[in-house]
């Protein structure tokens, strides 16, 4: 392990590799600003990560009134698969199940784009025949009439083939408790980054993964390497008085957007300084042949 | 380069055919070809340096000055650039035009707007009979674009519109958005008598509640409409202050035809 440190923690000379991914915006408004997050934190459960949830997703940021086009408290949700079409599948589901159902909500574009998603033009369907269609300022959107009156819904959003999925920070420390604040600070950090999001629970991981396993069909097992219970009978990663690792997973519209907010977390993780329990900042990597993008720790905090 | 602009000399004896005096069809012509085009629509040839002073070289914006209701078809078939109107501006302004925008200082005749596809109309004056209307052998009214009327509309206003939006600022007359396709209409003052009459889908949208109702308009009551609130927000930022707030009393119609038409009146 190299000699970077910051506040006496040390940054392992190391690099976190990700992968492209299919992404788009939306924003959901809502009669408060309760209410537009319910919608949001809905839609983006269960989509922690594409390797059983279909989907990664999570609320980018909080909109205030005048940043909406309904003038309504809302919030931006990003949205994050493999390819176009899971995105599209993913999309409508989450959409019609998630906000299409929550009271007072109507949802609109997020993303400019070529390319299109299509939103309210598949869920208009559920309209029976009585949802209108309204194109206001050259962009067409949806009148669905629901229990509670309307469900108003833009015809379509962007997308972008140039997201990036897994940009990941480790943090490894003497204590879970040490860990675990350090990446809450983290998460918050990258949080004020536009563009991204961190779709594990509260932005934190705590069972990174190594690809395959011991059993047949297992795609995905845990990533020994890191498991403090483990220095003894396997290959470890960790000096033996690391206590806890926790990982930071990170998904963006852009590769740039994910290296702002790997900088950013390491900063806020290193606020604490070591004297706080944290030892190591490191990344995730698989070799460096599987995901074409690499985000090495030394350059990004350069 | 100054705005291209036709000032007219005297009133003219005959009714004038504008329709050549277009940004696309001026493009590259010298002042004398523009002088020698023909405009007249008596049986004696009539051309534009007959009736107009020229100045100016810019064809991508046109100034009409002095016009009155005789000088037809400004703007009609438009479809890049910008018609300024000092004056008032006759019939078919605007008609079936395809992009740009046309701005009328005074009134003008009818179908103003008629057909038209896209682009945005701004008529300051009123407006006379079937404006965003439909032209004789087009099977629609308006298609697109946004047609504002600062004054008084005339009777047939948006009929049988597809698509689009007309602001009307002043008084409509009657059968305003008759036999609508779809597309919006917004009344900020009254209008006449049936109102919607033949509306198949659309949405008219009352600040001031109409008098006089068709009784083939069928009543869903009072309640929140967040599109309303998008409206307001656009047409803001178009220039057109409005109050919509979120409240309106909703009317499907017309029953008669295909009933999927609102009438939205402000609560």
């Amino acid at each position: 392990m190299s000699e970077l440190k910051i506040k006496g923690i040390t940054v392992v000379d190391t690099f976190a590799e990700a992968f492209p991914m299919v992404g788009t915006r939306i924003v959901i408004t809502a009669p408060s600003l309760e209410w537009a997050l319910t919608a949001a934190r809905t839609m983006t459960g269960f989509a922690t990560s594409v390797i059983a949830c279909g989907a990664e997703a999570g609320i980018e940021r909080t909109l205030s009134p005048d940043e909406t086009l309904d003038g309504r408290p809302g919030a931006a949700v990003l949205l994050f698969t493999m390819d176009t079409n899971k995105l599209q599948t993913q999309l409508r589901n989450r959409v019609g199940q998630c906000v299409l159902t929550s009271p007072g909500s109507a949802c609109f574009a997020g993303l400019e784009g070529e390319k299109k998603l299509k939103l309210g033009a598949s869920l208009r369907f559920f309209g029976d025949g009585w949802q209108m269609s309204k194109l206001i300022g050259g962009r067409r959107f949806w009148r669905i009439p629901v229990m509670d009156g309307e469900f108003l819904c833009e015809a379509t959003t962007g997308l972008t083939k140039k997201a990036v999925g897994g940009g990941n920070l480790l943090v490894l420390g003497k204590s879970h408790a040490a860990v675990l604040a350090a990446c809450e600070r983290a998460v918050h950090a990258i949080a004020e980054v536009p563009d991204v999001i961190t779709p594990f629970p509260g932005g934190i991981v705590r069972s990174g993964s190594k690809v395959g396993s011991k059993y047949k069909g297992q795609i995905a097992s845990t990533n020994d390497a890191y498991c403090p219970t483990l220095k003894a009978a396997v290959n470890t990663a960790l000096p033996l008085g690391v206590e806890a690792v926790m990982e930071i997973v990170i998904d963006g519209l852009t590769k740039e957007s994910i290296a702002k907010a790997m900088r950013a977390g390491i900063h806020a993780i290193a606020a604490g300084g070591a004297e706080a329990g944290v030892t190591h900042i490191t990344a995730g990597n698989y070799g460096g042949n599987l995901g074409p993008h690499h985000f090495h720790l030394k350059e990004i905090v350069a | 380069m100054t705005a291209l602009a036709f000032e007219l000399k005297e009133k003219p004896e005959q009714r004038l055919d504008l329709s050549p005096l277009i940004p696309s069809r001026l493009k590259g012509l010298k002042a004398r070809e523009i002088e020698s085009l023909s405009i007249g629509t008596a049986r004696g040839k009539l051309t534009v340096g007959d009736v107009f002073k020229l100045k100016g070289s810019d064809a991508g914006t046109i100034r009409f000055t002095g016009t009155d209701g005789r000088c037809d078809k400004i703007g009609a078939d438009l479809d890049e650039g910008e018609i300024l109107v000092d004056g008032d501006a006759g019939a078919y302004l605007g008609a079936g035009m395809k992009r740009g925008r046309i701005e009328v200082k005074g009134d003008t005749g009818a179908l103003a707007g008629a057909s038209m596809n896209s682009g945005s109309i701004a008529i300051a004056g009123n407006a006379g009979e079937r404006a965003g209307g439909i032209l004789v052998g087009e099977t629609m009214g308006m298609k697109g674009g946004v047609l504002r009327i600062g004054g008084k509309a005339g009777p047939m206003l948006g009929e049988r519109m597809r698509r689009g939006l007309i602001v009307a600022e002043g008084d409509a007359g009657d059968y305003a958005g008759a036999r609508v396709i779809a597309g919006t209409i917004l009344f900020k003052r009254s209008v006449g008598k049936s109102a919607g009459y033949g509306l198949r889908r659309g949405s008219l949208i009352f600040v001031e509640e109409p008098k006089d109702m068709l009784p083939t308009f069928g009543d869903c009551g009072v309640m929140e409409f967040d599109y309303l609130r998008l409206m307001e927000r656009w047409l803001r930022e178009a220039g057109i202050a409005v109050k919509l707030g979120d409240r309106a009393r909703r009317l499907m119609g017309d029953m008669s035809v295909l009933g999927k038409g609102e009438m939205l009146i402000l609560a």
